[in-house]
């Protein structure tokens, strides 16, 4: 599975994860979080393990680019984020190597740092669990209460790259004369594109409210 | 350095520069002696992080697994990639969307295992193929004058695993009502459709073909609710008329979105004029006994809608002239011309939907051929009932030379879902039709009203689109 041709801009980051802010709040799952002060930059610590099952090595094992897009805020309760940030990450497992080849852009690094990965279960720690996730100055902690949320999409696949690939999203007859026929249970075929079933997944964390007590290094 | 979908010309030159042996190869050459490709491709220099970088492999092989109705060959015909290509990602994901598009599969995925040798590999897509055959029609109707008729239909998307259309539906009403020893009313039709058709030295061609078979019958009373009759309807003056023919169609897709075609259309024809105990009215236009139309088509279809349930972008029009002449070998001589235009629910960007129609139709066209108003209407008020493959079971039988309909419609999303109903939305909309039988005649006033209304729930099922219409049963009751 390869979606490499959606890969988010390190530029769109700002916008995803405002994005993020209002995303439906029904879907999120709990997360834990450790946020400390490292070199007067707020870092995150993560457990995103549920986005990450033991079967997903299926998904990366692929040989195929895939991609992982993680975008992370801290905001007030009911504020617009008071810090943000995002990391988008290819994963390509060699076939031959039998190793995952690891790209990680960040807007620190938007060209990328590169690292290869043995196995499958070092992948799923390094993705599952985020460290140093830097969400911006220290002085952009809340005086308040706070939450951190995230969101990974795993092979996000664009509207650009649907529209690219879609033709005529129906095929009915040719002959077929306009202005049909209609009933009670008046029913129509050829509906076939629906939106397609792209397989990509995307998981939303919320932690609980946090304190500015509780980040360390202050 | 492997490919990268999104630096395209910085990786062709990599590849240049990591493997130039292989790359000059013609892929066929490749494919056929795989030991032309080095053992282990060369790498990309090392990056800055001091990692390697991907390598470049050549598909050895491609696989489609999962498949049990679809043909192999169909499913390869759509792919962007062939053995002996260097496996390219951007390709591989266009391949499996493009797949996924089609419509035949509920799942696409792709993986790559190891080759026979190291640099080779296999290429696979698995699918899990879902139904295409679908209810096309489904119909149940009554009015006064035939107490309950119904019909059903059935569409093939994916013919013989092919990606061929293949429909049929048929509709029956019986006998006519109070005269049960007359022939039965019918009307059956079936379509075949080839949306991508390859041939020789030319370019990919859309082909299509329809048969009809229709027994009906029009009231020739001279009142539109044949009130003369006094619900005797068996006692009024009709025509009776019989269709048997079809139409031939090829044509072009000058872009992806759009398709010109021409058709030539020939049907033979019987109109038998049956007195009442009334006076009749108004014949609807046909010749009496046997003749013949012959007719030349040509189509223009547009559409960029992003989903047929429930479009939220993209505009659907459909241009089609009809010119019938004796030269062709029929019997009328008559054009007919006909223009239609829907959006997508995302007019102002809200959800809604600008619906247009216009229709003339010039000479001595058969009352089929013109246009029945009420086939445009949510409801009419008045005896006319929109017709059931082009059957008509009301007591009006005008048809209109001149047609302009325009309508709005604003839908409500109710759910989507993994269930029987995968969706589901309430749609409300309202339509002004105008139809005149021929210039200067004023508004036929097929209904009372030029205006009508609709709230339907449209349903997405995996056997077809619904549409619980509340406009058809007022336009029943009505």
């Amino acid at each position: 599975m390869s979606r490499s041709a959606a890969r988010p801009r390190p530029g769109a980051f700002l916008a995803a994860a405002a994005l993020l802010a209002a995303h439906g709040a029904a879907a999120a799952e709990p997360l834990a979080a450790a946020i400390s002060v490292r070199g007067g930059r707020l870092v995150a610590s993560l457990d995103l393990s549920s986005a990450f099952p033991p079967q997903s090595e299926r998904t990366f094992g692929n040989g195929l680019t895939n991609v992982v897009a993680l975008h992370v805020t801290l905001a007030a309760p009911g504020e617009p984020p008071a810090a943000l940030t995002g990391r988008v990450i290819d994963i390509l497992f060699d076939v031959w190597d039998e190793t995952y080849a690891v790209t990680t852009r960040e807007p620190n690094a938007p060209g990328g740092v590169r690292t290869v990965l043995p196995d499958y279960a070092a992948l799923r720690a390094f993705l599952a669990y985020p460290r140093d996730v830097d969400l911006g100055p220290a002085s952009s902690l809340p005086q308040g209460s706070f939450v951190v949320e995230a969101r990974v999409d795993v092979n996000p696949v664009s509207q650009e790259l649907l529209e690219r690939t879609r033709e005529f999203i129906a095929n009915p007859s040719a002959t077929q004369r306009p202005g049909g026929s209609r009933s009670v249970l008046g029913a129509m075929a050829s509906f076939l594109l629906r939106e397609p079933e792209t397989g990509g997944g995307v998981h939303v964390f919320r932690s609980r409210p946090m304190a500015p007590a509780e980040v360390t290094g202050r | 350095m492997r490919s990268r979908p999104t630096a395209i010309p910085a990786i062709a030159t990599a590849i240049a520069l990591a493997m130039p042996a292989a790359a000059q190869l013609p892929a066929a050459q490749l494919s056929a002696a795989p030991a032309a490709v080095p053992a282990r491709p060369a790498s990309a220099p090392e990056d800055a992080s001091g990692a390697p970088a991907p390598r470049l492999y050549q598909i050895e092989k491609i696989e489609i697994r999962g498949l049990s109705h679809a043909h192999e060959s169909a499913v390869r015909s759509r792919l962007l990639l062939t053995e002996g290509d260097l496996l390219d990602e951007e390709k591989v994901l266009l391949s499996r969307l493009r797949l996924l598009q089609l419509g035949w599969f509920s799942r696409v995925e792709t993986r790559v295992e190891r080759g026979s040798a190291r640099g080779l590999v296999v290429l696979v897509f698995e699918v899990d193929e879902r139904n295409t055959l679908l209810v096309s029609d489904l119909i149940l109707g009554s009015t006064p004058a035939q107490p309950i008729y119904g019909g059903f239909g059935l569409s093939q998307q994916n013919f013989l695993g092919r990606g061929l259309g293949m429909s049929g539906a048929f509709v029956y009403g019986g006998p006519p009502s109070g005269r049960p020893g007359d022939p039965d009313r019918f009307a059956l039709r079936a379509t075949f459709f080839a949306p991508d058709l390859e041939l020789p030295h030319l370019p990919r061609l859309v082909a299509g073909a329809s048969a009809l078979w229709l027994r009906g019958e029009e009231f020739t009373c001279t009142t539109p609710d044949c009130s003369e009759a006094d619900h005797h309807y068996g006692s009024a003056p009709r025509l009776r008329y019989e269709r048997i023919g079809g139409e031939a169609t090829i044509g072009f897709r000058p872009g992806p979105f759009e398709r010109i075609m021409g058709g030539y259309r020939l049907e033979h024809l019987h109109g038998a004029f049956l007195a009442g105990t009334t006076a009749p009215g108004k014949l609807p236009d046909l010749r009496a006994g046997d003749s013949l139309l012959a007719a030349l088509t040509g189509t223009w279809e547009l559409d960029t809608r992003d989903d047929f349930f429930f479009p939220r972008e993209g505009l659907r029009t459909v241009a089609q002239i009809t010119f019938a002449s004796h030269i062709l070998g029929g019997n009328y001589e008559y054009s007919r011309y006909y223009l239609q235009l829907e959006t997508a629910y995302a007019l102002f960007g809200k959800p809604l939907r600008l619906q247009l129609a216009v229709g003339a139709a010039q000479g001595d066209a058969p009352f089929f051929d013109r246009f029945y108003a009420a086939d445009f209407m949510y409801f009419a008020i008045g005896p006319a009932l929109g017709r059931a493959l082009e059957l008509n079971f009301s007591t009006d039988s005008r048809y209109d030379a001149f047609l302009g309909m325009a309508g709005i419609e604003y839908a409500v999303p109710l759910w989507r879902g993994s269930g029987f109903f995968r969706r589901g939305y309430l749609a409300i909309g309202a339509r002004a039709v105008y139809s005149s039988a021929e210039p200067g005649a004023g508004r036929t006033t097929v209904s009372k009203w030029p205006f009508s209304a609709e709230c339907a729930l449209r349903l997405d099922t995996p056997v077809g689109f619904f549409n619980a219409s509340l406009g058809y049963l007022v336009d029943i009751v009505l």
